[in-house]
């Protein structure tokens, strides 16, 4: 019995612990040389195995209480691998009742064979032929072909001493609220991808009757997931000729080819204002559908991303100034285009560059769509918390919002970009959850509640 | 729609050389269930005249499983026999197994547990390769590898012998279901015949068919006795009458290789076969279509177990 008192154990479990927890090994290095527990005097009542197995170097490793269960520290033997096989299978014979074969030691007298043994009258045997079976089968005579029935064999689940490989599967062709839960596949480590594809449908098939799959494995692709869903389009989809046991992710999605998926391709390049805008026209509508939650998620995590787009100010006499407004998690800037020739001398016309803290920023909407295709939005920040454009920080007085505190910006941009930045922004904004935010939030409902009809404060 | 009872009361097991046995739907081709077969291949599958009991003999066991749980595990194991088991049966009340093996004999094993009366042993000069039982329930009749067709009488004891050809081994032996007629196919591909003749107790010669050009493997009669299918190495089930012995159907699929093991459903419409290729089928008998397709088994196909019930 090993007792937190005993030097012994106290220190052989010690040892082993370093030993065993220690992957880059230098413990054991470090430790193995030598063996303190038998430098230690022992008394005679001092009984502790660990001494006596001294000599051998497997037992210096091993301490009695731990346990590796997966050979953390070296490969097992092949020895114990068998040892542990048979030990498993023991246990599991154990639930078996095994009968041995023996004779009976009395020999049977011809009348108890004739007894025991007795032959049936099969003259007048009344039969019936009818058939469960031909029953069932002539329920449902056109039994639809299931296109991917050959790839059931490859479950791992119904292999019993194969190597099977796991996986968790998000299947992108389910709808949204089934979408984010994978479904757990086994198979055979042996199989292709091809096959893994092929066998996912299958599962599909049973598992969700109302999803229709196309027909031909060749329609899919596998890519590497996260854990919650979300698929890694940056590496390329695997090769479905290579076999599964290569591949050592444990998160896979299965996703219909001719979608291409485009977000990964437009969302990225910080420069692309028009492109950014628009989803690539080869996506096809169905494939829209069905990458939406897709898309609004990787929306929602490249948000913070900084992001320059190309937008009209509108100022207080609705005169245009280009500028370029730059998007990134912590602020907003504003950056009048530089041009040769300035299109206008008017003093009021002139933009200066700003910069708005994201703490600031309370609102961002869409205020009007015009008719041109184009779209005007409102950026409302708190100016009293503004710092680096008015230079001043005044002290922000908390938790007595007035309204008037809150300035806004009025862009007009295609309406694409319009509605991007309006996303991007806000889902920027729900990140943050700031207090000015909910301050405003608040403020504004308030009014709204008083003056249904007007609206005249920033919005 | 379908009856759920239904489907489970029609049993179809599957096994072959993957360690694995597989529990069907039959009549949608889905496997239920897999069982595992540790360290051999399976030689036979037979279901329990109660339905409980999935018997499946393999090298040195016959394991069985239950049918009504969801255990992969055998429940119960014989064992005590040197060599593979060939062959596995039952008394059409479940009251003792009959078995037969590559170590020249063939066994009755008591089912009870604590009585063993029942205990038989017959042995023999070569391996057996097959069992079946008359339906009188009373004769066992074995086919071995040196030729021989052994009658074996349990009530007597006593036991008779036929060479239906002489240097040839005879792979299967089979006895239809109102016992007018014996079948053994042997190695050369031909199937002999016997007609029961003086009230049921003497057996005479009846026939030969030249079946296969290749190794025949399997033969047995339909539950009405009309039809019988013998089974060769050249990838075909071949369907005969019994009326005249013309061939009535010819079922050959390209996947399919040899063909192992069969079973007609109850009412001789339809014939269920294992194959080399790891799948089973459902054949038509009338059209020769494939009607269903068994497919899971990562190996070769050689037994199938198939319970077709009349309620």
């Amino acid at each position: 019995m090993a007792l937190y008192d005993s030097k012994h154990w106290l220190l052989s479990h010690i040892r082993n612990s370093f030993i065993s927890s220690d992957d880059t090994g230098i413990s054991e290095v470090v430790m193995g040389g030598e063996n303190v527990l038998q430098t230690i005097s022992t008394s005679k009542y001092d009984t502790y195995p660990g001494i006596e197995d001294n000599e051998e170097e497997e037992e210096l490793a091993e301490s009695l209480d731990i346990h590796t269960e997966f050979g953390v520290r070296r490969q097992r033997s092949h020895t114990a691998v068998q040892l542990e096989r048979l030990q498993r299978n023991m246990m599991k014979s154990a639930n078996v009742r095994h009968v041995k074969w023996e004779i009976t030691p009395v020999s049977l007298t011809d009348e108890e064979k004739a007894e025991l043994f007795p032959k049936k009258d099969i003259s007048h045997q009344k039969k019936n032929y009818v058939s469960e079976l031909s029953k069932l089968l002539k329920a449902c005579p056109y039994l639809p072909i299931n296109p991917f029935r050959e790839y059931s064999k490859y479950d791992g689940n119904a292999q019993l001493g194969e190597a099977t490989r796991k996986y968790s599967m998000f299947i992108t062709m389910l709808n949204l609220e089934r979408r984010n839960y994978p479904m757990q596949v086994s198979i055979i480590a042996t199989a292709k991808v091809h096959d893994l594809i092929g066998l996912v449908c299958w599962k599909c098939t049973i598992e969700y009757p109302d999803c229709t799959l196309k027909d031909s494995v060749d329609c899919y692709a596998l890519y590497i997931a996260e854990d919650d869903g979300e698929i890694d389009f940056d590496f390329p989809c695997l090769d479905s000729r290579e076999t599964v046991a290569k591949f050592g992710f444990g998160f896979l999605a299965i996703v219909e080819r001719d979608s291409k998926f485009a977000p990964s391709t437009s969302n990225h390049s910080p420069t692309s204002q028009e492109g950014n805008s628009v989803l690539s026209e080869n996506v096809n509508t169905k494939a829209q559908q069905q990458l939406e939650g897709e898309l609004n998620k990787l929306l929602a995590i490249e948000a913070p991303l900084y992001q320059l787009y190309h937008v009209n100010i509108l100022n207080k006499v609705r005169a245009k100034i280009e500028i370029h407004l730059g998007i990134s998690g912590q602020k907003i800037e504003l950056d009048p285009v530089v041009k040769q020739r300035s299109s206008s001398t008017f003093p009021w016309t002139k933009q200066k560059p700003a910069t708005y803290d994201m703490d600031c920023v309370v609102a961002c909407d869409l205020t009007e769509t015009k008719s041109n295709n184009r779209a005007v939005l409102r950026l409302v920040y708190d100016s009293t918390a503004l710092s680096s454009s008015i230079g001043d920080s005044a002290p922000s007085q908390q938790g007595t919002a007035v309204w008037s505190n809150f300035k806004h910006h009025d862009f007009e941009a295609e309406q694409k970009v319009a509605e991007d930045i309006v996303q991007k922004i806000n889902n920027i904004l729900e990140l943050r959850c700031s207090v000015r935010r909910q301050e405003y939030i608040s403020l504004r409902e308030r009014k709204s509640h008083r003056r249904r009809s007007f609206h005249l404060g920033p919005r | 729609m379908v009856d759920n009872t239904l489907t489970e009361k029609v049993l179809l097991a599957t096994g072959g050389y993957d360690h694995t046995i597989k529990l069907w739907h039959a009549n949608t081709g889905v496997c239920n269930r897999s069982l595992t077969h540790l360290d051999s291949q399976v030689n036979a599958l037979e279901i329990t005249p109660d339905r409980q009991l999935l018997a499946a003999a393999g090298f040195q066991h016959i394991r069985m499983y239950d049918l009504n749980s969801s255990n992969p595990n055998p429940i119960l194991n014989y064992e005590g026999i040197s060599k593979n088991i060939t062959g596995v049966g039952f008394h059409e009340d479940g009251k003792w197994m009959f078995t037969c093996g590559e170590d020249c004999s063939a066994r009755v094993w008591d089912l009870r547990s604590r009585n063993l009366q029942c205990q038989r042993i017959f042995q023999t000069t070569a391996p057996i390769t097959s069992i079946c039982l008359h339906p009188n329930q009373g004769e066992l009749i074995l086919g071995d590898q040196s030729g021989l067709l052994h009658l074996w009488d349990l009530k007597t004891d006593h036991n008779e012998q036929l060479i239906p050809e002489v240097d040839a081994s005879i792979q299967c032996v089979a006895i239809d279901s109102s016992a007018n007629y014996v079948a053994s196919v042997n190695n050369k591909g031909n199937c002999y015949l016997w007609s029961y003749n003086g009230n049921g107790t003497r057996l005479s010669p009846e026939h030969k068919i030249n079946a296969h050009r290749k190794y025949a493997l399997h033969c047995k009669f339909s539950p009405d006795s009309t039809l019988l299918v013998t089974t060769s190495a050249d990838q075909s089930a071949l369907i005969w009458k019994t009326s005249d012995f013309s061939l009535k159907q010819e079922l050959k699929d390209q996947r399919q290789r040899w063909v192992w093991d069969t079973a007609f459903s109850n009412d001789s419409e339809h014939l269920l076969t294992a194959s080399s290729d790891g799948m089973a089928r459902l054949w038509n008998i009338e059209s020769d279509n494939i009607e269903r397709e068994y497919e899971g088994h990562q190996k070769s196909l050689t037994a199938l177990a198939f319970c077709d019930p009349y309620s």
